[in-house]
């Protein structure tokens, strides 16, 4: 065939024929991986493929709004804008070409928001620190990050910057690939501190139940959670249902279309509290003015801490709860600032503490209502028997029934300043006058007059009736629940044996007795209620996102004392039988006339001497010796610092409100607390006129 | 004017299957742009730059390839001419100067060179073909490939280099490099890589290295093209997803698809099925060729088609392996289909180059 072929070199034939095998291996070799990846592997690839291009994506949902009583808003939702960059938008991220047009926009960008360009170090340290609004980092580093976790998805550069700063950089959208404003709806609390303490406020979702909050389609960077007061009770309430759109999208991350029918958000349910605005600003002044003027007096810092709370004792309804100091709650509205909060926490008079419901205190002689509706029920006295105060009795503190004892003394607090004491005092006198002997001696049996008191376990029977010793139920987060305590339970938890000491200053309210403001509410509102108690309750509607009343109020009746029997009868002994009683109405009667005594002639007699309405209460000065007075060094035996109870109702012969004040370390009750109930009840009243047009003339 | 034997020798089988797939190339270029206006461009430009290298094909074809050996010095000084003046007057992309800028397309002048080379070569090993196999046999080869690749390797373009290079070395084993220097050529291959590796541009010691010893803790970024490849072709499966409907290449998750990953898109598209009876079209361009080598009447015309078999299938295995990820990533574009006005130009100017052996194979000097 080819004429010169013999005399031309041609290429050996083992060279081609290897050339070939090796071409044919290497083929083989790429068809086996596309098999394998194509036919054995391609179930996993395309899983991948449509992970990348269906991306589900949650429509965030409008948490509820809270009403006050009026309709007057406590809580609502605003826009917030955060600058966020997306960094696979960003101008030419690419390695091999470090483009100057991004470091043109991190400079404008940055002269803008106020956040360095470069700044921080990135290390694993500071990267796993690293918290979008939370951090030191410029934009560069921040950038870094996001680009490395998600280049597609944006991470928040600045968070809640002003809304006109938000506009700008809108504008510049176009000529800033990348760069965007993120709008986020933040909760807003139009009162603010005023109501802070009910209200509560919003934060990230805990980590601890970010798993639990995703599972029910929240985003956990995104949705808020409520932390404190009603915003965290009602949380399931107000929160809502995010929507969802499954949606494709392409390789920038942008949407193309909806893959499935999106499902709407269905936002969360509204909700009206029991709450008056003004009257809880009323209450407000009313605490803080007082305290700051007999701080004035006193030239010193000595009040700072108290309660007021008001609540109509017929329906339950909690009127104004303030728990002072407080905390500003939009200022944990957007973020919540590390210096603040830190502040918050370290503070001793625990403003993120709810003392109204929170904290448990020696109730002094407000205590002595359930004393004394136990000694008329259980025929311990009768109301109209004289006993007289000397101001100091000896009694001998036995710990066991043979015990020989030890003589005691013990005082009424008249002897303190006087010497003396209240002389013969009946029922009504005991109440009015806060008669301490009286009490002890009814309510651990005094020789010769009281042959047996009423003894430790039916205090703490008809203390429980009341209230005392239980949850109240009310919607607010850490409720406690006190302590009335017992034998069993001082063996348990002090390891020793009760004495007849103990009952006699359990007696008025003092010694182990612990109690939280809302329950020496509860337990006045019952009595003033003729024995009803009603479940304190912030809830007045539920209502749907288009302010339909999907719950109305409905009152809850927990028991009537006068007529469930809720008491233990014990015997001669003191050991508890199976019989139960009930308190007789007419034992409500005569406490509510101890009660309307103090205030016409007894110990808050001056403080109501002007008030426009008839009213009713009792104080209460209970000693006490926590760990932050061991620290100040002002516990001594006969002067130890006392807290400043006060409860009233009015109008007395059919209560419609009843107000409770305390001042923590506020001495005397009739001094400190009396004045903020009066000036409370005094608002309701016109507040009430004011709401039924009637013009009065102050 | 043409002579019979012309038409008669001329391998319609090898100019056919190229024809086929230069216009799947086109195929799959528009079905690659998936809506990116930036590339959208890319299709009518691709169908201009085939005809006209369709006739370049032709044209080339009719000329006898041994009036080629007299001219390759000249050849040889306008390819460095050429090179040298990128610097001069070239436009820099991505970083590095490799391409002229003619106003209308950029013309990147070292794919010409490539297979301008090929002639060069194939040229000096067939008129050095009675001298003896020795150490200055092999060096001569070597510098005169080099003195064109400096310039390429200097743009910088290491891929191309090393193209050039292994043109050089595959006609050298075809001219008959004892196996001696062959043990002694891996040893320097080594040695070479071991100095080069650290000389070289940091994206290139970064691409290298990413795919040795790939970090775990590597952000999306750096790993995103490959992962991208890879799902886009196993999740093709048996059959693919169908012209115009891979999820992975119309909604632009895969990069650059439309030169370097085109195979990963068109895998995506046609499946198993579609991408073997790809690759077996692409291989017989290759079996064509070697057959062509085969029956040259002489060693110039045997090493030019042996050569650009070797050429096209070098092409194949690295874009391939790039995509499958077996290979690092490199710039080779897959013959005939990605698109790239330069490189099928010289593709079809060396299918000319084969043709012009197959078809003058029986004339006598």
């Amino acid at each position: 065939m080819n004429q010169l072929g013999t005399e031309k070199k041609k290429v050996e034939r083992w060279r081609i024929v290897f050339v070939f095998a090796v071409m044919v291996s290497v083929l083989l070799f790429y068809v086996y991986k596309l098999f394998s990846m194509q036919l054995v592997d391609g179930e996993v690839y395309a899983a991948q493929a449509e992970e990348n291009r269906i991306k589900t994506i949650s429509i965030a949902t409008q948490r509820g709004i809270l009403y006050d009583r009026n309709g007057y808003v406590l809580a609502r939702n605003t826009a917030s804008y955060n600058v966020v960059i997306t960094p696979a938008n960003l101008p030419g991220l690419d390695l091999e070409f470090p483009n100057g047009d991004v470091q043109q926009i991190y400079r404008e960008l940055s002269a803008l928001i106020g956040v360095p360009v470069d700044a921080g170090e990135i290390n694993d340290e500071t990267v796993r620190n690293f918290t979008p609004c939370y951090t030191d980092f410029g934009i560069k580093q921040i950038v870094y990050i996001g680009d490395t976790n998600a280049p597609f998805n944006p991470v928040k550069i600045k968070c809640n910057i002003p809304a006109d700063i938000a506009m700008i950089i809108r504008e510049k959208a176009n000529t800033w690939p990348g760069v965007d404003i993120e709008i986020v709806p933040v909760r807003d609390y139009p009162t603010g501190e005023l109501t802070a303490e009910v209200v509560g406020f919003l934060g990230p979702i805990p980590a601890s139940v970010v798993d639990s909050y995703e599972a029910q389609g929240f985003v956990a960077d995104r949705d808020k959670v409520g932390y404190a007061g009603i915003e965290a009770t009602l949380d399931d309430q107000l929160i809502g249902i995010n929507g969802e759109r499954v949606v494709e999208v392409d390789g920038a991350g942008k949407t193309i279309r909806d893959v499935e029918v999106p499902v709407d958000p269905i936002p969360g349910n509204s909700i009206k509290l029991t709450i008056d605005t003004r009257l809880q600003s009323a209450a407000k002044t009313a605490l803080i003015n007082t305290m700051a003027a007999e701080n004035l007096i006193r030239g010193e810092e000595r009040y700072s801490v108290g309660v007021v709370i008001a609540m109509n004792p017929k329906t339950g309804e909690i009127l104004s709860l303030v728990s002072h100091p407080t905390f500003e709650n939009n200022r944990l509205a957007r973020v919540i600032p590390a210096d603040y909060f830190n502040q918050l926490q370290i503070d001793p008079r625990k403003p993120l503490f709810n003392h109204a419901i929170s904290a448990e205190h020696p109730p002094g002689s407000v205590f002595k209502m359930g004393t004394a509706i136990g000694i008329l029920n259980e025929n311990v006295v009768t109301p109209e028997q004289v006993i007289f105060d000397p101001g100091r009795i000896t009694i001998l503190e036995k710990f066991t029934p043979n015990d020989p004892g030890t003589p005691r003394d013990y005082v009424c607090y008249l002897y303190k300043s006087t010497g003396a004491g209240h002389g013969d005092v009946d029922f009504i006198r005991g109440v009015a006058e806060s008669c301490d002997v009286y009490f002890y001696k009814v309510g651990g049996g005094y020789a010769g007059e009281v042959p047996q008191g009423l003894g430790i376990w039916r205090i703490g029977e008809y203390s429980k009736a009341l209230g005392y010793g239980a949850l109240t139920g009310i919607e607010l987060p850490g409720e406690a629940d006190g302590l009335i305590p017992d034998p069993t339970w001082k063996r348990i938890f002090i390891g020793e044996t009760w004495s007849t000491g103990d009952t006699y200053i359990a007696t008025i309210g003092q010694g182990y007795v612990l109690a939280t403001a809302i329950q020496v509410l509860v337990s006045f509102a019952t009595l003033a209620n003729d024995g009803i108690y009603m479940k304190p309750t912030l809830i007045k509607e539920i209502l749907d996102s288009e302010g339909n009343v999907i719950k109305p109020f409905t009152p809850v009746q927990v028991r009537d004392i006068t007529k469930d029997k809720v008491i233990h009868l014990y015997d001669e002994n003191f050991l508890q039988t199976d019989e139960m009683i009930s308190v007789q109405p007419w034992v409500i009667q005569k406490a509510k006339e101890g009660m309307r005594e103090v205030v016409v002639n007894g110990t808050a007699t001056k403080i109501f001497r002007n008030a426009p309405y008839e009213s009713a209460g009792k104080t209460g000065t209970a000693e006490y010796c926590d760990d932050i007075a061991k620290k100040k060094d002002i516990c001594y035996p006969g002067i130890w610092p006392a807290h400043a109870w006060y409860v009233g109702y009015a109008p007395y012969d059919d209560p419609e409100i009843v107000v409770l004040a305390f001042v923590y370390n506020g001495d005397e009750g009739s001094v400190v607390a009396g004045p903020i109930v009066r000036d409370v009840l005094t608002a309701y009243f016109e507040l009430k006129n004011v709401d039924l047009g009637i013009e009065t003339n102050p | 004017m043409i002579k019979r034997e012309f038409w008669q020798q001329f391998d319609y089988l090898l100019f056919g299957s190229v024809l086929i797939l230069c216009i799947f190339g086109i195929a799959m270029i528009q079905s690659a742009v998936a809506g990116n206006a930036d590339i959208a461009g890319s299709v009518s430009r691709q169908v201009i730059f085939v005809i006209a290298g369709m006739i370049v094909l032709l044209l080339v074809s009719l000329i006898d390839y041994r009036y080629f050996s007299s001219v390759t010095r000249i050849l040889y000084a306008l390819s460095v001419l050429v090179l040298i003046a990128i610097y001069v007057i070239g436009t820099a992309v991505y970083g590095s100067a490799r391409w002229f800028d003619t106003g209308v397309i950029l013309i990147q002048p070292s794919e010409l060179v490539k297979t301008i080379m090929i002639i060069i070569l194939a040229d000096y090993f067939s008129k050095t073909q009675f001298d003896p196999k020795n150490l200055q046999w092999i060096l001569k080869g070597f510098f005169l490939t080099a003195g064109v690749v400096i310039w390429i390797f200097l743009q910088p373009n290491l891929s191309m280099s090393i193209v050039i290079f292994f043109i050089w070395f595959a006609l050298l084993f075809y001219s008959g490099l004892p196996l001696k220097y062959l043990l002694i050529f891996a040893v320097v291959v080594v040695l070479v890589i071991l100095i080069a590796f650290p000389r070289l541009a940091d994206y290139q010691q970064l691409r290298v290295l990413n795919f040795i010893f790939p970090d775990p803790n590597a952000s999306y970024g750096d790993n995103y093209n490959v992962e991208q490849a890879k799902i886009s072709i196993g999740s093709g499966g048996l059959f693919g997803m169908g012209y115009g409907h891979g999820t992975q290449v119309q909604l632009r998750f895969l990069k650059v698809r439309h030169t370097d990953f085109i195979f990963s898109a068109m895998a995506n598209e046609f499946g198993f099925i579609g991408t073997v009876i790809v690759i077996a079209l692409l291989f017989f361009v290759v079996i064509r060729c070697f057959r062509i080598g085969l029956m040259a009447s002489d060693l110039f015309g045997s090493l030019i088609a042996y050569g650009f078999g070797t050429l096209i299938f070098f092409q194949i295995a690295v874009n391939i392996g790039v995509n499958l990820n077996v290979i690092p990533v490199t710039g080779l574009t897959l013959p005939f289909i990605s698109y790239g006005g330069s490189s099928l130009a010289s593709l079809l100017l060396g299918i000319g180059f084969v043709e012009s052996v197959s078809a003058h194979r029986h004339q006598n000097i």
